[in-house]
Parts: C-alpha cells; sequence; structure tokens
C-alpha cells in the first residue's frame, strides 16, 4: 500500500533522513518510533506530499507522488504534530472547509463531518471556537480532520501527546477500530503506544533505520541475548569507564540508573557467562562493591534503547536490520 | 479553490479587521471629499472624484498591507500551511483563493466609497465617463498593492515583518516617477523614461483625468499577474528550502 523506497531528505549540508526504504502492508498498522530529532516528522512529511525529497521514491497504492499529486493526496489524512487548525474557527465550520479542499462530493458532505466528529466524539463541541479548546481536545479535532475525505491511508504524527490517560486509551481504541480499514503510519516515541498498536515496528534514529519487524520478532532476536543488572558502591563514572574499557566481552550498556549519590545499576549485554566472571572479579579488585547482580529478559524498551542511544556499543543483532 | 476563498472572506469579517480597515478607509475619504467640497468658489464650481482618488492613494500603501500581512504569515506561523499543502490544492489555487477573497474585500470598500458620488449626483451633477475610469484606475491600482503585499508576506512568517516591508515596497513604487526626475537620470533618458512608465502613479494619471488607455490596462493587469506569479514560486521554494 505503501512504499518507501531510498528517500532521502537534505536541508542544505544536513541529512535530516538518509536513504530510507520501508513498506506499509494494507490495513496494517505500521509503527514508527524514534527518540526525538530522528527524522519521524521529516519523513512523514513527505509522504504526505508536503516536503519534496530530495531523492527517492513514494508510492501509494502504486502510485507516485511525483507523478499524481492530487490523486494520491486525496488517499492520505494526515495529522501532523501539531495539529493544523485556524483558531477563529468553529470545530464544526473549520471541518466544512477541510471537506471543501479536499474536494469532498457535496452529498457525502454532512454524513463525513457528522462521522468524523462522532468517531472523535466531539460532536457537543462543533459549535465551539477551536480557540477555546483545550489541547486534548484541540489534538481531536485534528485528528477528525484526518479521517475527513475517507482516506485509506492515515498518517498520524505523535496523536496522543498532551492527551490525559483516558483520552489516549481512546485514541489507541480508534486507530484499533480504523485497522479494518485503513493503513495506518503512526509514530511516536513512545514505546508502550507503539507496543499496543502496531503490526509492525520500524526503529528510526538519526535518519537511518535501525529495524523494521514485528514486536514479537524483535523480542525474539534479542531472546538469546544475556542481560544481566548489575548494582554497585562507587563513582558511577569510574564505574563506566572500566565497564567500557577494561572488561573484554561486554556488548553494549543498554541503560544507567543513578539510585542516590553512591549507587548506580548498569544494564549490560554481555557475551556470554564466562564475561560475567571477570567482571566481578575486576570490580573486586578495583576495589567497588557489588550490591546486586542478576540476570534479566530483554525487554522491547532495551531493544529499542539499544539500537537507538547511538554510541558505538550499538551492536545487537545487525543481521535482523532489512 | 472555492472553499479557502469563502474561508479567507470569513476570516476578515468574523475578526473586526475589515471593519476597521473600511472605516478608516471611509473616513480617509470623506476628509478629503469634504476637503474638496469646501474649497469650491464661484468661479469653479466643479471637483473631480478622480482627483479624490489620486489623494487616496498615498494612504493605500498603510491600509493595504493591514489586510495582505496575515495572508501566508499566518498560514506558517500556525502551522496550517501543511494542511492546505497536504490536500489536492496545489499552489496556483491557494494564492489565487487567497488574493480573490482580499480583493474582495477591497471591492466592498470600494463600493463603501460610492455613496458620495450619489451624494453629488442629489445635489449636482457627476460626469460619469471620469469616475468609472477614476474606479477602474483605483481598483487595478488596490490590486496590485494586494498582490504585492501577499508576495511580502510569503516572505516572512512575522506578521509585523510582512507589514513594513509591504508598506516599503509600496512607497518605493509610489515615488518611482520622482527617480526617472532627479539631475543624474537626466543624461540617461533612456532609463529615465522606462522608470518613468513603470511608475504606477503615472499610469493612473490617465485614468484620473478620463482617459482610458488600453497599455495603462495592459500594464496594471501585467504588473499583477507577475507578481502573483512570483508569490506562487516564493511560497513554492519556501516549501523546498524548509528546515
Amino acid at each position: 500500500m505503501i512504499e518507501i523506497k531510498n528517500l532521502t531528505k537534505q536541508y542544505g549540508k544536513i541529512t535530516a533522513v538518509d536513504n530510507i526504504s520501508f513498506t506499509a502492508n494494507k490495513n496494517e498498522i505500521l509503527g514508527f518510533l524514534g527518540p526525538n530529532g530522528a527524522g519521524k516528522s521529516t519523513t512523514m512529511n513527505m509522504i504526505v506530499g508536503y516536503l519534496p525529497p530530495t531523492s527517492g521514491q513514494i508510492l501509494i497504492d502504486g502510485k507516485s507522488m511525483n507523478e499524481n499529486p492530487k490523486e494520491v493526496k486525496k488517499m492520505i489524512g494526515y495529522l501532523p504534530e501539531l495539529p493544523p487548525l485556524y483558531l477563529d474557527m468553529k470545530v464544526i465550520e473549520y471541518l466544512r472547509f477541510v471537506a471543501g479542499i479536499k474536494e469532498v462530493p457535496k452529498s457525502d458532505f454532512e454524513h463525513q463531518i457528522a462521522r468524523s466528529l462522532s468517531r472523535l466524539k466531539i460532536t457537543d463541541m462543533k459549535g465551539r471556537l477551536i480557540k477555546n479548546l483545550s489541547k486534548g481536545y484541540r489534538q481531536r479535532v485534528g485528528f477528525a480532520q484526518a479521517l475527513i475525505g475517507d482516506p485509506q491511508v492515515l498518517i498520524l504524527d505523535e496523536p496522543t501527546v498532551g492527551l490525559d490517560p483516558n483520552q489516549t486509551a481512546e485514541v489507541r481504541n480508534l486507530i484499533n477500530m480504523l485497522r479494518k480499514d485503513h493503513t495506518i503510519i503512526f509514530s511516536s516515541h513512545i514505546l508502550q503506544e507503539v507496543n499496543a498498536v502496531c503490526d509492525r515496528i520500524v526503529i528510526i534514529d538519526k535518519g537511518h533505520i535501525k529495524a523494521v519487524d514485528t514486536k514479537e520478532n524483535l523480542e525474539d532476536a534479542s531472546r538469546d541475548e544475556i542481560v544481566y543488572i548489575l548494582k554497585v558502591e562507587g563513582d558511577a563514572s569510574s564505574v563506566e569507564s572500566i565497564l567500557r574499557n577494561e572488561i573484554k566481552g561486554i556488548k553494549s550498556i543498554i541503560d544507567i540508573t543513578y539510585s542516590d549519590e553512591n549507587t548506580s545499576e548498569f544494564k549490560l549485554s554481555i557475551e556470554n557467562e564466562e564475561v560475567r566472571k571477570s567482571l566481578i572479579s575486576v570490580l573486586t579488585q578495583k576495589d567497588i562493591s557489588i550490591i546486586e547482580i542478576r540476570k534479566v529478559k530483554m525487554s522491547l524498551e532495551d531493544v529499542f534503547a539499544s539500537y537507538t542511544r547511538g554510541s558505538d556499543f550499538t551492536t545487537i543483532n545487525n543481521d535482523n536490520i532489512s | 479553490m472555492f472553499s479557502l476563498y469563502k474561508k479567507e472572506l470569513q476570516s476578515y469579517f468574523f475578526s473586526p479587521l475589515a471593519y476597521i480597515i473600511s472605516a478608516l478607509f471611509v473616513l480617509i475619504y470623506s476628509l478629503s471629499f469634504i476637503g474638496w467640497i469646501t474649497s469650491l468658489t464661484k468661479v469653479s464650481l466643479t471637483f473631480s472624484f478622480p482627483a479624490i482618488f489620486y489623494d487616496q492613494f498615498f494612504y493605500f500603501i498603510f491600509l493595504v498591507p493591514m489586510l495582505t500581512m496575515k495572508s501566508f504569515a499566518e498560514e506558517r506561523k500556525s502551522n496550517t500551511e501543511v494542511l492546505l499543502m497536504s490536500t489536492p490544492l496545489n499552489v496556483f489555487k491557494i494564492v489565487m483563493g487567497k488574493f480573490l477573497a482580499i480583493g474582495t474585500v477591497f471591492l466592498m470598500i470600494m463600493a463603501l466609497t460610492f455613496i458620495y458620488p450619489v451624494i453629488t449626483v442629489i445635489y449636482g451633477e457627476v460626469r460619469w465617463s471620469g469616475l468609472i475610469c477614476g474606479y477602474i484606475g483605483f481598483l487595478l491600482w488596490g490590486l496590485g498593492c494586494i498582490a504585492i503585499g501577499m508576495l511580502v508576506s510569503s516572505f516572512t512568517e512575522n506578521q509585523i515583518i510582512a507589514a513594513i516591508l509591504g508598506e516599503a515596497a509600496m512607497m518605493i513604487l509610489f515615488f518611482i516617477d520622482h527617480f526617472s526626475d532627479i539631475k543624474w537620470m537626466q543624461n540617461k533618458p533612456v532609463l529615465s523614461s522606462f522608470i518613468s512608465s513603470m511608475s504606477p502613479k503615472t499610469r493612473f494619471v490617465g485614468f484620473a483625468t478620463g482617459v482610458f488607455k488600453l497599455s495603462d490596462m495592459v500594464f496594471y493587469i501585467t504588473f499583477i499577474v507577475l507578481i502573483l506569479c512570483w508569490t506562487m514560486i516564493s511560497v513554492e521554494k519556501r516549501r523546498w528550502n524548509r528546515g
């Protein structure tokens, strides 16, 4: 349904998106996961035809955005990170305006508007001025706008930012409801969210795709990883440098948490059990006292962290990157 | 395009903007009208509407940017440009929709000034040919100003800067005929006559004196079309350079 081929975007000398390719199949929810500034919004802006790509191709339902912009744009509903609202308009006027510019046929006008109002549960708000609405409601009006024109493809850029937990759950339910007849690309930097809704996950960092797979596969691939949590007493930075420089066989430091001034917790991925032994002996030699060491299962969070940490330690499962 | 036109037009009338600007314009116009009437003497009992228009010409420089400053600057600032660009609207339709909407507001303001010729008809006589010529010329100059205002608004996302740059650009156009008169220009007759023929004010004199010349008409229309094309290029270019 959506095919992205070798897409690149450069702003002057900065490469925001570097030669990425992926596809989203029909009626699939694709999670677009990456830290802030990873190139998520830029990619989405290119898919909807707002930003022209420097090179590469975007095909929606086999049609190219360059060749048939008008036809392709009609198939897409877009909710940008900042909902594009005219604050001086009433909700209903705004939606009528959107239906007008999206060239919705007159006979279908009121029906579509009523449907997207009720899907977002904002029918009561239709007579209110947008500037008087709270952030959560504005976000929903923005979402309602994306549904107008009955697009087959929905591009949602962080749709749950600024919503309270109940509203977030409602938006997730809505996305689940829409999955029957829509192809959805959904970006987020919140992992649980992507985990809860998406069929497949694209992990992107610094303009590069780090992994494309189903969440089960991403977790499975890391099942063989040996991950330990190491809690130590002593200066965290010196412990970190010992771990990085003096012990061989540590694949990556996934996470570091500082519990208080004198204790810190390291989450490590190591090559084999032998490494654990040498780790303990080196730390004891250096007079660093180990409070706790325990083995854990690698979670999806850890997979994400190891892909996007951006240090030279990100070497997990390169064979899984497609 | 009609939806965009309608939305733009509404945005002027839902806010006090259109009302304030038209009130201000009619006020200036009536002051000028009163000025002419009170200076009538027994020797000459005539005054000319085109001359009043000619007076208004200058004030326009300050009024039009208030209408045009938000056209693109605001869309850009509130991120609604993304919405327009990701729908089947193309840049031509966006620019034309906005231009026609502001043009309509301008026409309404012009219609308000028609009250003065009507008053004059009740108490005296009006030379209709001169009046209509004056209105045509004035309309064309106004649309030209609107085009420039929109162009400048597409350069920035700050409305105040858009307004000030618009005023500056119109001021230069307004006084361009003076440049053709300066001493340095005198030994360069070709350049001087070129600049003078580019001056909208010189072109307006024809209309003001009740002479309808096709060349003047073509000048104004070409001017408007060129500036609108430039606006389209500027909007499109900004999309490419964004980042």
